[in-house]
């Protein structure tokens, strides 16, 4: 099992098309964002420099958790899962190998964001660095149990669009590119991104936990985990 | 051979230990591998497999022989758990296919068995090692599938004959009692075809069972100790190459005897090289491996055959004669 887990982690820290995703382009468009002139002083109750470190960290890790559906998409179709249901190892361990190396290689991805951020003068007490970063790491196993499904759920060459469609539209109306209001957030505030970066900034203001976050985050981990294990099943007979 | 970590198994096992061990189970009664009884396999209207039973006996290499499509693969795959039959029952080593390969009794090499990329050669051989329950050393496996040249290159950066040995390599891992292997020389040529069989013959040496599926007559005949030929989902022989051989190499005879001509029809079963006598009426078809002295002794016997008809086919046939007797005996 430890195995496996250590062989997927190897993977993606060797996939440069992955490190770029997940810690290179966070990182850009923080730096991008950090030297645009907002003329305001707070963006939902936090400066714009806290807003988008929050929202760059927090668009890298669903970036690693969902870049897992390709790889279960791909490693389906090559035959690696059936090879591995001739191993030893329990059917689950593959499923939980990704989930382990999306939430390991999670943590550069925060730390790298987290440095840009420093680098450009955002300044906290050490209890609101680790408080945020546990809520970014935390809140990526959602996204993680949602690329499980979607790597169960079709061929690798639909999987691919679906993906960067979820991606882009859950971090749009999540308010990871710019605070949401009107309209937008009256849809908006219901999406898994929106109360993960909501979540995230949390410890800003020295409130521990959101609590209506982390409700909403359970209900979709939990809508994720049982497609993703209904889906797991339906592959394994079709296989 | 010595391995180099502790956990690893030693690979020297004797022939005669492992077949020893293998032949009786704990309470000393003779085991066996595998077996399929009346197993069928439904793909909606298609019937993949067609109530196939045979049993597989320890230190056998049993080559799976029949075109695309025959239901080879399905068959494997049954074999292996990743497919429920839809009617029968398939046993490995007395229990089920999952637990024999959890106690990593089995070692597979798929025909499209998907290989990691991104990993090296070393990597992805060293972690089948070590989640083999008896799993060796990843450098003498690489040795005795002779990939430690490639230990270092990435998988996806392989050719298609060195993934084959990558796949080989897999199967190979652990201390396996049985070695299943699906089409396991396609794609590769000549020189790594007879290179991968001998490495293969160490293994069966070893006492270990093999089974592998192909639809080359060559490799069966020069490495199978028995032959299971597929037709259509049906097993249609079991047998040694040389009795396959034997029945595709046969003539078959067929001729009317009118009663008018005159002599006796009852002296047909007694001619030399006959194997299969069948009288319907005044047609009398013979099955035989001596065409020409069976023939020679009709005539002397006094008969007068009419319609004479004598056809033969050559080793390279042998598919075509066995499954036209197949497909025969379904009209039937």
């Amino acid at each position: 099992m430890s195995q496996l887990i250590r062989l997927e982690v190897l993977r993606v820290l060797r996939n440069r098309r992955y490190l770029f995703f997940t810690v290179v382009f966070p990182v850009m468009m923080f730096f991008f964002y950090a030297s645009t002139n907002f003329g305001t002083e707070s963006f939902n109750g936090v400066s714009p420099k806290t807003y988008y470190m929050v929202s760059m960290a927090t668009f890298g890790t669903v970036g690693a958790a969902l870049n897992t559906a390709m790889r279960i998409a791909l490693e389906r179709k090559s035959g690696w899962t059936r090879q591995l249901r001739l191993t030893a190892l329990p059917g689950w361990a593959y499923v939980l190998s990704k989930v382990a190396a999306a939430g390991t290689v999670t943590l550069p991805a925060v730390l790298a964001v987290f440095a840009a951020g420093v680098a450009e003068g955002v300044h906290f007490p050490l209890a609101t660095w680790l408080g945020m970063g546990l809520a970014v790491w935390a809140g990526g196993f959602v996204f993680s149990a949602a690329g499980v499904a979607l790597g169960y759920a079709a061929a690798p060459d639909t999987v691919q669009p679906i993906t960067m469609v979820s991606y882009m539209g859950m971090a749009f109306l999540g308010g990871s590119w710019f605070p949401l209001s009107g309209g937008l957030k009256t849809v908006g505030q219901y999406t898994p991104v929106y109360l993960y970066n909501e979540l995230a900034k949390y410890p800003v203001n020295g409130v521990s936990v959101g609590a209506s976050q982390v409700i909403g985050l359970a209900a979709y981990l939990a809508a994720f985990a049982a497609l993703a294990a209904w889906l797991y099943q339906r592959d394994r007979k079709t296989v | 051979m010595t391995t180099s970590t502790e956990a690893a198994v030693t690979q020297n096992t004797t022939g005669a230990d492992r077949k020893g061990s293998a032949l009786r189970g704990a309470d000393g009664r003779p085991t066996e591998v595998a077996a399929f009884r009346d197993v069928s396999k439904d793909f909606g209207a298609v019937k993949a497999v067609h109530g196939s039973t045979f049993t597989l006996h320890p230190g056998e290499t049993v080559a799976f022989l029949g075109p695309n499509g025959a239901g080879k693969s399905t068959s494997i795959d049954m074999l292996l758990g990743l497919k429920d039959p839809s009617a029968g029952r398939v046993t490995l080593f007395g229990g089920t296919p999952r637990q024999a390969i959890m106690d990593g009794r089995v070692g597979v090499m798929l025909q499209s068995g998907g290989l990691l990329p991104e990993v090296t050669v070393r990597e992805l051989v060293g972690f089948a090692c070590k989640v083999h329950p008896r799993g060796y050393a990843v450098d003498d496996v690489l040795k005795t599938a002779q990939i430690l040249d490639l230990a270092d290159r990435r998988v996806d950066k392989l050719s298609g004959g060195q993934e084959q040995r990558v796949r080989f390599a897999l199967a190979t891992a652990g201390d396996s009692d049985l070695i299943v292997l699906d089409e396991p020389t396609t794609g590769m040529d000549v020189n790594a075809r007879q290179a991968f069989w001998s490495v293969m013959k160490a293994q069966a040496d070893a006492g270990r069972t093999i089974l592998f599926a192909t639809h080359y007559l060559e490799e069966a005949d020069a490495i199978a100790d028995r032959v299971l030929v597929m037709h259509k989902g049906r097993l249609i022989a079991d047998g040694t190459a040389a009795e396959i051989k034997a029945r595709a190499g046969q003539r078959r005879i067929s001729f009317d005897l009118h009663p008018q001509d005159g002599g006796d029809a009852s002296l047909l079963s007694a001619l030399p090289g006959i194997t299969a006598l069948d009288v319907s009426g005044h047609t009398v078809r013979i099955s035989t491996s001596d065409a020409d002295a069976t023939m020679a002794a009709v005539y002397r016997a006094g008969l007068y055959p009419r319609g004479l008809e004598v056809t033969g086919v050559g080793l390279e046939q042998a598919f075509i004669t066995i499954t036209a007797e197949a497909t025969a005996a379904e009209g039937n």
